[in-house]
């Protein structure tokens, strides 16, 4: 009978392994395909392993797109019963950039920038916010953008029925009867809770606008005012996008984009690398593949740059983890330098235990120094001198295994015993995480400031995943929201993540940049947080 | 003779009987049951226990077990909890796109293999029998995802003749389809023929050495008679049933060769429902596989009865 044991091997083929991926690296390439689908295309691309100092590029292709073109798109299904509905947890990510547009967006320095809204101000207390809206925006349909279909949007999000995964962000601040639309094109958002950064949430992914009264039939027609109208859509299945010529801010480069739903990441990097696909998107590729997808003539590798950021969260409701100064210790004693060169090969920032990306304006570097030393004394002082956890990491994403055991290393020299233990993937965010005292994890980076310290960090939040809750801490972020000096505002979001750094549950060892496979053709491809240029992204000889 | 039947297709009934239970009983057995699976980190108790009520998990195991098999036999699987379609129609499209692989498969990889494995027996010993038994145990050391790694690397890569990934959904035409079937047959069809071609060789080099074979030789006839004629009947037979248990593998080992290929079949069906926890395609997949295997070995027991006289005429049992 063929062999049964090899169904199980290459899903789980690089960190499964249990070895640090520079010697699992030099061990693939030198017996060849033995370890699994990635290991091989490495083995078989003499010209990319022989050389390891060759570096993966920083940037995708320079230049100009022409005109016209069709744009293939790869994209990991989000799930078989995907939607358009860009308020649903299942939506199809990929097209929502596509298809609609925000009332404000992060711009490329990460404040929050005009989108559908042209400007916004808040009332003297913060409590009252005023969109004015774009006018002469049309959705595809033919129909004209108004204030009703923004308030229609708000009060999708928040109806309990769509349970959308940013209801319970706006929820405790929006109350869906009272918006305003004293005219057609002015939006009135009354909170019921200062909050000077409000217009930050409306940037999340979530919160495409729709047209009014939409709900039902939004899921399958993608109507939207965004740079590409719908032509056809299958859930976890092909589906295609072509320019709306009549877009406000004018007419995309590409003629169409074909969006192809490719589960497995190895199949995705092969159909770009035969030439079927121009773009991986969401697939931060491991480094080998990246190598061999850089070295090819077809394709190269683009950067997204910080895309996410790694975590080891303490649950500080467990022990040894409910004593500040262990969880102190555990950060003064490894080093974060190490840990990037070690799991990223440097492709990212060291986080220096602070969740808040490097390129946010909001970004504080409030962070002590690595000191192993002071780590052992202050474990002494809390009665843990031989200190010993379990760390779990599973291969749901190929860094985990080797941050874990870069972490194991450097915390080892400050004499704490780190023993890593592997779990299974399918059922890692349901039996491990925020269930383990200790674990590896990541976030996707692009949330404004104050939702990221709010969702992640804020006592009693379903995402806190470190069960942290400081009053000192929570009052801060209260302040903050309160505060209408951007100024002093600013000052109080970076008082904050001084008190995550110095006192919270997250171990953050680094950003990563996610590595995207494009083919050499594609040109002005900018990706940021959850960010996509679809109107200035196109083809050289389309 | 037809006691020997009767008793083979009871046999196989009650196979399929313990294997729908063992199926139930192990879905049963994974940890947390439907309900929690499906509401994941929103699982209230109040939520589970609503849940579970609407999905009929609070009544006995037995009584479940009891509807599950009702529906079935009837070809009603439930639906997807995923989905919210029903799952034969699902699961009968996936399996429709997984039959084309296999067809093609099973022809290549049957028809090829015995071809070579007979020319390696006649051959014993010389070099078209070291070449072929060589290349074969080469095919059946390699994985098929190495094979399917490579072929892409060389077909699709090197010289893009083939598509490397289906690009189409599981509604995909017959038409659409074909051009990508090629790459997924040839890799399970070079790891299944190894099997083929080492039986067949082996079996082959048996019965030209049995005294019947001599015997033909003796009387003069010619190589080619004696060989289609006397030998490859009997030879056939420990074969068929390496072909048949090969068959039946195709069913679950295209699993793999299909994530590579991303091909709208039966095997990513199954792996993308094991990762939503979308049981009652889970259960439908096994229960279909179990159908699959049994009548494949019934199909290999009664081919080789219809080809060995000692059993059609005294009604023994194989083995």
């Amino acid at each position: 009978m063929p062999p049964f044991t090899s169904e199980t091997s290459h899903r789980t083929a690089p960190a499964a392994a249990g070895l640090p991926r520079r010697s699992l690296l030099t061990t693939a390439a030198a017996i060849g395909g033995a370890l699994g689908g990635s290991a091989l295309l490495s083995g078989c691309s003499g010209a990319a392993s022989a050389s390891p100092t060759r570096a993966v590029p920083t940037r995708g292709p320079a230049g100009r797109p022409d005109r016209g073109g069709t744009l293939r798109i790869a994209r990991p299904p989000a799930s078989d019963a995907e939607t358009l509905d860009p308020a649903s947890a299942l939506s199809a990510y990929e097209y929502l950039g596509a298809l609609y547009n925000r009332l404000v967006r992060i711009g490329p320095d990460g404040t929050v920038a005009p989108d559908l809204a042209e400007s916004w101000e808040p009332d003297a207390k913060a409590t009252t916010w005023t969109f004015r809206l774009r006018r002469g925006v049309t959705f595809h349909d033919g129909r004209a953008f108004t204030s009703a279909d923004a308030a229609y949007t708000l009060r999708h999000i928040l109806d309990t029925a769509t349970a959308s995964p940013q209801a319970p962000v706006l929820t405790p601040l929006v109350d869906p009867k009272r918006l305003r639309t004293p005219d057609a094109h002015t939006l009135v958002v009354p909170l019921k809770s200062p909050h000077a950064e409000f217009p930050s949430l409306l940037t999340h992914y979530n919160c495409y606008v729709v047209p009014d009264g939409s709900a039902r039939s939004i899921g399958r027609t993608g109507i939207g005012t965004g740079p590409f109208r719908l032509e056809s859509f299958a859930a976890a299945g092909p589906g295609r996008v072509t320019a709306y010529p009549d877009h406000w801010a004018g007419r995309p480069v590409l003629d169409a984009i074909d969006f192809y739903s490719v589960a497995d990441m190895q199949a995705r990097s092969n159909a770009l690398l035969a030439g079927q696909v121009d773009l991986l998107s969401q697939t931060n590729l491991d480094f080998a593949t990246a190598r061999v997808i850089a070295a090819s003539d077809r394709a190269t590798i683009a950067r997204a740059e910080n895309a996410q950021w790694y975590v080891l969260p303490m649950l500080t409701t467990e022990k040894p983890f409910t004593d500040v100064r262990v969880r102190q210790a555990m950060k003064l004693a490894y080093d974060p330098e190490h840990i990037l060169k070690a799991a990223l090969q440097g492709a990212g920032t060291a986080g220096w235990d602070n969740p808040v990306p490097p390129n946010d304006p909001a970004h504080t570097a409030a962070h002590p120094a690595h000191d192993p030393e002071q780590a052992r004394h202050l474990l002494k002082k809390a009665g843990y001198e031989r200190l010993a956890v379990d760390l779990y990491t599973s291969s749901y994403d190929p860094i985990f295994t080797p941050m874990a055991l870069a972490y194991q290393e450097s915390a080892g020299r400050a004499g704490i015993r780190i023993r890593v233990k592997t779990a299974a993937a399918d059922s890692y965010y349901t039996q491990i995480w925020m269930k383990k005292p200790l674990m590896a994890t990541y976030w996707y980076t692009g949330r404004p400031v104050d939702q990221l310290l709010n969702q992640v960090f804020r006592g009693g939040s379903s995402y806190n995943e470190t069960a942290w809750a400081d009053k000192e801490f929570d009052a801060l972020l209260d302040r903050a929201r309160r505060e209408t000096d951007a100024g002093r505002r600013r000052e109080l979001y970076g008082q904050a993540q001084a008190l995550v750094i110095e006192r919270g549950g997250a171990i953050t060892p680094m950003f990563a940049d996610r590595l995207v496979g494009i083919s050499r053709k594609v040109r002005g491809y900018a990706e940021h947080g959850f960010e996509f240029d679809y109107l200035r992204i196109g083809l050289k000889g389309a | 003779m037809l006691t020997f039947l009767v008793r083979r297709v009871v046999s196989a009934l009650g196979t399929l009987l313990l294997s729908s239970v063992l199926v139930f009983l192990a879905v049963q057995a994974l940890p947390g049951d439907v309900a929690t699976q499906v509401l994941g980190r929103d699982a209230t108790p109040d939520a589970v226990a609503a849940l579970r009520h609407q999905m009929g998990l609070d009544q006995p195991a037995w009584e479940r077990y009891g509807h599950w098999i009702d529906g079935a036999l009837h070809g009603d699987f439930g639906t997807s909890l995923v989905t919210t379609k029903p799952v034969g129609g699902e699961v009968a499209q996936y399996l429709g796109n997984s039959a084309l692989i296999a067809v093609v498969t099973i022809l290549f990889a049957v028809t090829g293999s015995l071809v070579l494995g007979i020319v390696a027996g006649l051959y014993r010993d010389r070099w078209p029998d070291h070449l072929i038994s060589t290349v074969s145990l080469i095919g059946m050391s390699v994985p098929e995802f190495v094979v399917a790694t490579v072929l892409v690397l060389a077909f699709s890569v090197t010289v893009p003749v083939l598509p490397a990934v289906v690009l189409y959904g599981p509604g995909a035409s017959t038409g659409q389809l074909l051009p990508a079937v090629w790459l997924p047959a040839a890799s399970l069809a070079i790891v299944m023929a190894a099997y083929i071609v080492r039986m067949a060789r082996t079996s082959v080099i048996d019965v030209m050495a049995s005294e019947y074979v001599t015997t033909a030789r003796l009387k003069g006839l010619s190589t080619w008679r004696v060989v289609t004629r006397h030998a490859l009947p009997s030879a056939l037979l420990p074969t068929l049933h390496v072909i048949a248990l090969n068959v039946a593998w195709l069913v679950g080992g295209v699993a793999v060769v299909e994530n590579v290929f991303n091909y709208p079949g039966i095997g990513k069906l199954m792996l993308s429902s094991v990762q939503n926890r979308d049981l009652p395609v889970i259960q439908a997949i096994a229960l279909i596989s179990a159908v699959v295997y049994v009548l494949c070995n019934l199909a290999a027991d009664l081919g080789s009865m219809a080809l060995n006289p000692k059993l059609r005429t005294r009604g023994g049992r194989i083995r």
